[in-house]
């Protein structure tokens, strides 16, 4: 096992490495610089290049860059002055991580009971209710139902506030928005799972022991149907808290989303670059500790490999 | 991107504009009277996180915006007005070239007195290359200020600004510059003190308290992404003047949801979404003001192998063949004003506007297809060229909606009037920038935004060798007006200079000015006093004032 964990280890450090190096060259090869501007002059840009060690050659830069990353240090951000990323991503990703662990939550509980209640009543009026939920889940993206809930919710019934991040009242509608279609899938899977569980023999004989349809459905159906949801817990989760980026601007949260898109447009380097390590070493490090738990799980995938 | 463009272009300072008088149905004012007791409040947002609040290195139009109410330079600007600032009286020499300021007994957010060191420190601070400002240009002005910012000298003491002593400031120029007063109001002037700078090293000005205020706000709270609190300055040494208690500024990128937050009575004014205009207005509750951006097409002459785009018969051709009225119409529902000139209307000349003391129009504001066919057959003969549609180019411009849809209007316009086929290339702001700079293009849709309240920001970008003139256009005359205007101390024959500078741009130059940029906004009855500017601040609460 330990050899295991070790080689796990080391394929997550390598991906991260490979991560960093290409996105930092990537980003340079964008058209433009973090300085271009309207008004700037080629002397004054010039000024700004050496300020930020830009006019350093491409080598030296990626060195630096890599010692001060091993600090844990991504660098001061080109765009906004006197705040450095690690700042940034610190103010901004308690906010993202905030919203998506509520979504992440009303997703599943919201979905499995969803998907409960459409299985157990089967082509009635409560399945396709749900289903029709689900439906407009995954067809209709955030950037409409975020305006619909604030048209409806705040502005015409006044029930909750427009935007921002302040309160639980604030938190409802982006949570909502954001868990849809995360909600929708997770319904889905779990009313094919329940009816697939169904037509199980264990069911059958539950059934014939005499046990009560409650107990049925509550020890073995559900217990057994929700495994497969349980699978996609992961990218669901991982979507959910890195793919905040359209609620949040609905919204006007101050989450982390954004500065993908304003580090990209801007030509941020620092910033991009911190991001994408930033994700990527929060996704790798999440593979990873499922690798540990798939290996503990089941045997044969440490011998596998 | 636009708005981006904009905010960079847009920058600076001085007022004028209009007093938005924001209640304008006077109908429908609430009758509570008793509300005086309470705070005086105010809260509007702004559409992106400000970059930086560090005057010296601040550059975009939010910066600019709020630091226009937490700090004072030496003179204030208000509704074009130039008032005295941290200094209270100054005097100018003869050959007006020397400014000497007396400042007033004014302190900052600690209780330190605000000095002419400040001054001094933020000047040469602007203009220290270890600084890299990016807005370093607006100190060129003054004596070494340009050879100290490039490495040219090394000796911060060669600069011409000096504090004689605590009160007294003495600035000289290299010319006489007639708007060096209001580009004071600049937020690159603001003085800043030095040991507070480096006792906050890198982490100056990165949050609310890591900063000393000295204007009529200080800001309270500065959550990042999120909001910015101002409360009056209890130090401000016109506070009397100051009526307003606490101004929240949320934070918010989306346009709509802005707006929203303005319809449910969370906001106090904001800008109108595009596709609401028509329907605010016919409520009778839209405003507009014009926010000082020009754009334009704008030539590069020096592009191989299509000599077409050098001709100025057939640049004109294309000027007159672009119906300018119904560009604004289809693309930004009619909140814009058709360019039939190029300096912008607004600016200052030399009692009244420019515009008004010297009346121009070129182009006409609907597309004059006769004018324009008389063009392309005289720019044809010379080229000797008899088919218009082998005269094709390409369309450079950034990649918003807006731009394509401008371009696909004027697109079809000049196949339609003249016969002539443009391609459209869209790209990201910071590559059409790059494109520009290395002359890699045919034609762009480009914009510029004031720097200061005079024709000479719009004019003098197309001298020849300028930092911006991208087009390769060099043209003796105008180089000679520009260069008499930017020395005289006669500012009759440089206004008259300025416009004949002006009237050889539009009539031979490669520029067709296309609009001049309005805005669409509405405000809160409540809200009295309130000032929109095209240079500067886009708003000034400072004097405002809530019932």
């Amino acid at each position: 096992m330990g050899r295991y964990v070790l080689n796990r280890l080391i394929v997550s450090l390598i991906t991260a490495w490979v991560l960093v190096t290409i996105v930092f060259f990537l980003v340079r090869l964008l058209p433009g610089d973090p300085f271009l501007s309207e008004k700037i002059t080629p002397e004054i840009r010039a000024n700004m290049m050496k300020y930020y060690g830009l006019d350093k050659p491409l080598h030296i830069q990626y060195v630096t860059y890599l010692k001060n990353l091993l600090k844990g240090d991504f660098g001061y951000s080109l765009r906004y002055k006197n705040r450095t990323v690690n700042e940034v991503i610190s103010q901004a990703f308690p906010y993202s991580a905030d919203l998506g662990i509520r979504a992440v939550i009303l997703a599943t509980t919201a979905g499995i009971i969803l998907g409960i209640i459409a299985a157990l009543n089967r082509n009635k009026g409560w399945d396709y209710l749900s289903m029709f939920i689900a439906i407009v889940g995954v067809s209709v993206p955030s950037f409409v139902i975020g305006p619909i809930l604030q048209y409806v919710f705040a502005t015409k019934l006044n029930l909750l506030p427009v935007s921002q991040w302040k309160s639980f009242a604030h938190t409802i509608m982006p949570t909502f928005a954001l868990s849809l279609s995360s909600l929708a899938l997770v319904a889905r899977l779990m009313r094919a799972s329940m009816l697939d569980v169904v037509n199980q023999d264990y069911i059958k004989t539950a059934k014939s022991k005499g046990l009560s349809p409650f107990q049925i459905i509550w020890k073995h159906q559900i217990r057994n149907a929700i495994l497969p949801v349980i699978t996609v817990l992961g990218p669901v989760t991982a979507t959910l808290l890195t793919g905040t980026f359209v609620v949040e601007q609905i919204f006007a949260i101050p989450g982390l989303g954004k500065f993908y898109v304003l580090g990209i447009q801007n030509l941020d380097y620092s910033l991009v670059l911190g991001m994408t390590t930033f994700y990527g070493l929060f996704l790798i490090a999440a593979n990873f500790v499922v690798d540990i738990i798939y290996g503990l799980v089941d045997p044969r995938i440490r011998i596998a490999r | 991107m636009l708005k981006k463009s904009i905010a960079i272009a847009l920058a600076l300072l001085l007022v004028m504009g209009m007093l938005a008088g924001c209640g304008q149905q006077s109908g429908q004012q609430q009758q509570g009277g008793e509300k005086e007791q309470g705070p005086k409040e105010i809260a509007f947002t702004i559409s992106a996180e400000v970059p930086s609040l560090d005057p010296q290195k601040a550059t975009d139009t939010y910066a600019i915006l709020v630091g226009h109410h937490i700090f004072e330079g030496l003179v204030r600007v208000h509704n074009g007005e130039i008032k005295p600032g941290m200094a209270e009286t100054w005097e100018i020499s003869d050959d007006k070239t020397t400014y000497t300021f007396h400042l007033r007994d004014a302190k900052w957010s600690d209780g330190k007195p605000v000095t002419a060191y400040d001054f001094e420190y933020a000047i040469k601070r602007l203009l220290d290359p270890n600084t890299a400002s990016e807005y370093a240009f607006q100190g060129y002005y003054i004596v070494n200020g340009e050879e100290y910012n490039t490495g040219k000298i090394t000796d911060p003491d060669q600069i011409g600004v000096k504090a004689l002593d605590e009160k007294t400031l003495q600035i000289k120029l290299k010319t006489p510059v007639k708007y060096f007063l209001s580009l004071l109001n600049f937020i690159s002037f603001y003085p800043v003190r030095q040991d507070f700078v480096e006792e906050m090293g890198e982490k100056f000005a990165a949050d609310a308290d890591k900063l000393l205020y000295n204007g009529p706000f200080i800001l309270k709270e500065w959550k990042h992404e999120q909001e910015l609190v101002l409360e009056k300055n209890p130090n401000y040494w016109d506070k009397d003047s100051i009526n307003i208690d606490k101004v929240t500024i949320y934070i918010v990128n989306d346009a709509n949801t802005a707006w929203q937050m303005y319809e449910n009575g969370e906001t106090d004014w904001e800008f109108i979404p595009a596709e609401l205009v028509e329907q605010v207005d016919s409520e009778g509750r839209a405003m507009y003001f014009y926010d000082g951006s020009e754009f334009y097409l704008q030539f590069n002459v020096k592009r191989e192998g299509k000599p077409w785009l050098a001709n100025e018969n057939f640049q004109r051709a294309v000027g007159f063949a672009i119906d300018r009225e119904a560009l604004i119409k289809a693309v930004m529902k009619g909140v814009s004003e058709p360019a039939t000139r190029y300096v912008l209307p607004q600016l200052e000349g030399l009692e009244k506007t420019f515009a008004e003391e010297y009346p121009y129009e070129f182009y006409s504001k609907n597309a004059d297809v006769d004018k324009a066919k008389e063009y392309l057959q005289k720019a044809m003969q010379e080229l000797g060229i008899s088919d218009p549609s082998k005269m094709t180019f390409e369309y450079l411009t950034d990649d918003t909606q807006r731009a394509k849809l401008t371009a696909e209007f004027i697109q079809d316009q000049l196949e339609k009037n003249l016969g002539i086929k443009m391609t459209v290339k869209q790209v990201p702001f910071k590559q059409r920038l790059e494109l520009m700079t290395k002359m890699d293009y045919d034609v762009v849709f480009a914009g510029w935004g004031p720097d200061y309240n005079d024709p000479m920001t719009y004019l003098d970008l197309w001298v020849t060798g300028g930092g911006h003139n991208d087009t390769g256009w060099s043209n003796k005359e105008y180089d000679e007006l520009i260069q008499f205007a930017k020395t005289t101390t006669d500012f009759k024959a440089r206004a008259d200079a300025l416009f004949e500078a002006e009237k050889l741009l539009v009539e031979h130059g490669p520029i067709i000015p296309i609009y001049f940029r309005q805005r669409a906004w509405s405000c809160n009855d409540r809200v009295k006093g309130l000032v929109t500017n095209f240079i500067g601040a886009t708003f000034d609460f400072v004097y405002a004032d809530v019932e």
